[in-house]
């Protein structure tokens, strides 16, 4: 693994840790959010549901106890309202006893009656009670003043003589007419001395509280105690604790004794509150009250888990969907970091390589020439050439350009594809222009490319090459080819060029190439192309073939035409099978007229102001060959003096070429060089009418070739400056 | 190309024989730069043996007679042929200097 690799392996080691501890952070995050709101949302419902217990005992509380004042307040009545009978028959001691049976008729709710007088308070009389009780629908009338009982050291008896008040008594349980649970209410009777006489009862039973307390069901489980004045349990759900136990007797049987001693306290003080207590493992909510006059208390008790059973399904129910929520934030986490971490380096590696083959893709593209017709203002050649990458960087490669009439043209494929193929077809094309710009000779051209090649061949990559040189003047061409595929050549009929089997380049160091010649005439044409055109395969594998090849080439037509036939051919029999290799191809359609009375000469000047020279011996002859008179050419010398010095002063090109076609109409001259781009049509005139001391120096040169010229135009292509100046010689 | 200085009382004549072309301008500048600094004086550039002046030629005229407007010399151009007539008219140089 090389170091890059092992850099990135790391990156993305450390990319997937941060995403880890971002995942669990954000995990982390969500569920202290959703605990908080949950515990908020718990604290609040808790809250909302005690006071809705609060509210609902208070008020099960309150009507119980209106229907206990209610019993209560009807007995008061009762006995209060005989009290001035009372009162008046204490002179008739006799009828004393009609009282009880009145009250206890008048009154269901009464179960028993008395009117006990104080002791001797009739002398006849030491004791005094009639006593009327109702059991089972029937009167029963006995007396109290028995010396068992003892009436008047008895509770109802004693407390309101000494209270000197109503008084309900502690309950009790009667066993005379079964075990009923009683109470009784009592007030002194006074005379008109205000003396109290006598004490007038009434007796209520209590088993109607027992229901009325247990009547009303807040919650299933929810039950009520009341307690007398003393402490003593008149109503529990324990039958057997009724009136034999007192709650404090209660609160020592049971674990949470603290939390019963405080609520038993509350109860006795009279208070009205709430208290939690622990019952049998349990936690209850207890609400409790006093109860008026009757010196009672009652509670409610609310098991804690039935008071929260709902809110208890609504948290369970709130955990689900926290818990699914939070699995589900877990699992999309999971696959988002998952996926953009593939999708990352997937697209990064995808990325990178793209842009990678495009610019390598670009470079190569802008290397070779690519703008058709490239000389456009030469009729003796039409040439166009293409090349289709089968990937995104090609390992074929054309080329071609003039020096000194010379049409140099080449076309090569590099084995192997993609970028390294693509490096060493831009290796290709760079040895072949240097080496040719001061070669003429295509086996020299071929052997020093190779030895170059061969040199720095590490990866055993070699290059199959064709190199012509065509002669535009006599139509001569000499070609070298290294490994290459025949070219066609198109005379009368098509043939392929005879072509001798040297290796190709980058191979052997030192091997020796061939030159090969042959003649072109007017109307000839050179077609060179690589396999990828012939082996182009269809969808069953059949090859496109030289036969169709030659078929498709067929006539003449111009160059680009020709290009875009076999374009289309190819492209129609390969139909939708992917393309297997690069598609290059060079036409040349020699064109070079001798019948014509015209003629073309071209130089290559380098980048040396002394070549001025050389352009004026040029010009000379092309004067001496067309005889013009002296005085014209030394103007059309000095436009191309002008125009050619700008280049080689200020364009930064190694070269400049010149060509000169003249025909019937006058000379057309082509400046071309590779320098940077300027255009000198687009410079504005100087302003000959200027003082000398205003006047620039620079400028004069451009304003003298387009005044001597006829016609100036530029044009910018392949990167290349080319300056057309026309002087028409009538 | 040839460049010639001859100087007399109060006037400096160059002679220029042959083609004052670009690389011709370039060898002849070193030898025109020193006179102007004597462009108060009447500098004649005579072209009779010129035969061709290109636009950096052009430039060294124009150097000169912006030298002696500066220090009020005077410039005079005489025996031009018809070649370089045209290449004056062309230029506006014809306005520029005093030809004989």
């Amino acid at each position: 693994m090389n170091v890059r690799d092992h850099a990135k392996k790391i990156a993305e080691k450390a990319m997937k840790r941060r995403s880890r501890w971002t995942g669990l952070l954000l995990i982390v995050v969500a569920v202290a959010v959703l605990g908080a709101i949950s515990l908020i949302q718990a604290y609040y419902a808790q809250e909302g549901i005690r006071n809705e217990a609060q509210t609902k005992a208070e008020s099960q509380l309150n009507a119980i106890k209106s229907g206990i004042l209610n019993v209560v307040n009807q007995a008061e009545s009762a006995v209060r309202n005989n009290v001035w009978l009372a009162q008046w028959c204490l002179q008739v001691p006799d009828s004393l006893a009609n009282i009880p049976r009145l009250i206890v008729n008048n009154n269901p709710i009464i179960a028993g009656s008395t009117i006990a007088l104080v002791p001797n308070y009739y002398k006849d009389r030491p004791l005094y009670s009639p006593y009327v009780a109702i059991t089972n629908g029937k009167i029963i009338e006995t007396s109290l003043a028995t010396p068992e009982y003892d009436y008047p050291s008895q509770e109802w008896f004693v407390k309101p003589v000494e209270m000197d008040r109503g008084y309900w008594s502690e309950p009790y349980v009667d066993t005379g007419g079964g075990e009923i649970l009683m109470t009784t209410y009592s007030v002194p009777i006074k005379d008109n001395d205000g003396r109290i006489a006598a004490v007038l009862t009434a007796d209520i039973d209590l088993e109607w509280l027992k229901a009325l307390v247990n009547d009303i069901k807040i919650y299933p489980g929810a039950f009520s105690t009341v307690v007398s004045r003393t402490g003593r349990l008149m109503v529990s759900p324990d039958d057997n604790l009724i009136m034999n136990t007192t709650i404090d007797e209660y609160a020592a049987t049971v674990d949470d004794t603290a939390s019963f001693n405080a609520l038993n306290r509350a109860m006795l003080n009279r208070e009205s509150g709430s208290i939690q207590v622990t019952h049998n493992g349990t936690r209850n909510m207890v609400y409790y009250t006093p109860i008026d006059k009757t010196g009672w208390a009652m509670n409610i008790i609310i098991p804690e888990r039935e008071m929260f059973t709902g809110l208890r399904k609504l948290n369970n129910l709130i955990r689900i969907l926290q818990g699914l929520g939070l699995l589900l934030l877990i699992l999309i986490f999971h696959a988002i970091a998952k996926s953009q971490l593939k999708f990352k380096s997937i697209s990064e590696k995808k990325e990178k390589m793209e842009s990678e083959l495009m610019i390598a893709s670009d470079i190569q593209m802008s290397m070779i020439p690519k703008t058709f017709p490239p000389f456009p203002e030469r009729k003796d050649i039409d040439l166009s050439a293409a090349l289709v990458p089968a990937k995104e960087v090609s390992g074929d490669l054309y080329d071609f350009f003039i020096r000194d009439e010379k049409l140099f043209f080449c076309i090569g494929d590099v084995s192997g594809k993609g970028v390294p193929a693509s490096l060493l077809m831009a290796v290709t094309r760079s040895l072949f222009r240097s080496i040719s710009s001061h070669q003429d000779n295509p086996k020299e051209i071929v052997s020093a490319m190779n030895n170059s090649m061969a040199d720095m061949n590490d990866s055993n990559m070699f290059v199959t090459f064709i190199c012509c040189v065509l002669d535009l003047k006599t139509g001569k061409m000499q070609y070298s080819n290294a490994g290459h595929n025949a070219p066609l050549v198109f005379t009368d009929k098509i043939s392929e060029l005879p072509v001798d089997p040297n290796l190709p380049l980058g191979i052997i160091k030192g091997r020796p190439y061939t030159l090969q010649e042959v003649d072109l005439h007017y109307d000839d044409a050179v077609f060179l192309y690589t396999d990828g055109i012939t082996e182009a395969e269809n969808p069953t594998h059949g090859m496109f073939g030289l036969q169709r090849l030659k078929d498709t080439l067929s006539g003449r037509k111009p160059a680009q035409d020709h290009l875009d036939n076999v374009k289309k051919a190819v492209a129609d029999f390969v139909k939708d099978a992917p393309q297997s290799d690069d598609l290059t191809m060079l036409f040349f359609h020699y064109l070079n007229n001798p019948t014509q009375n015209k003629s073309v000469n071209s130089i290559t000047l380098s980048n040396d102001i002394s070549q001025i020279h050389e352009l004026e011996k040029f010009i000379g002859k092309i004067a001496e060959d067309i005889k013009i008179p002296e005085s014209l050419k030394s103007s059309i010398n000095l436009a191309m003096e002008e125009a050619v010095t700008n280049v080689i002063m200020y364009s930064g090109a190694d070269t400049v070429d010149i060509a000169a076609q003249t025909d019937e109409d006058g000379i057309t001259f082509t400046i071309t060089d590779s320098g940077k781009p300027f255009d000198p049509t687009a410079v504005p005139d100087v302003d000959i009418n200027q003082n000398a001391g205003d006047r620039p120096v620079g400028g004069l040169g451009i304003h003298m070739f387009k005044k001597i010229m006829d016609s100036v135009t530029y044009r910018r292509q392949d990167n290349r400056n080319i300056l057309t100046l026309i002087k028409k010689i009538s | 190309m040839k460049t010639k200085v001859t100087r007399e009382e109060g006037q400096i004549t160059i002679e220029f024989t042959g083609r004052l072309d670009t690389p011709a301008a370039q060898e002849a500048n070193p030898e025109i730069t020193p006179l102007l600094d004597e462009a108060d004086k009447t500098i004649i550039i005579d072209c009779k043996e010129l035969t061709y002046i290109s636009s950096s030629g052009l430039r060294i005229f124009l150097t000169i007679r912006k030298a002696a407007e500066d220090r009020k010399g005077k410039v005079i151009v005489q025996n031009i042929n018809n070649d370089i007539r045209s290449v004056f008219m062309m230029t506006g140089f014809l306005n520029l200097f005093e030809i004989r």
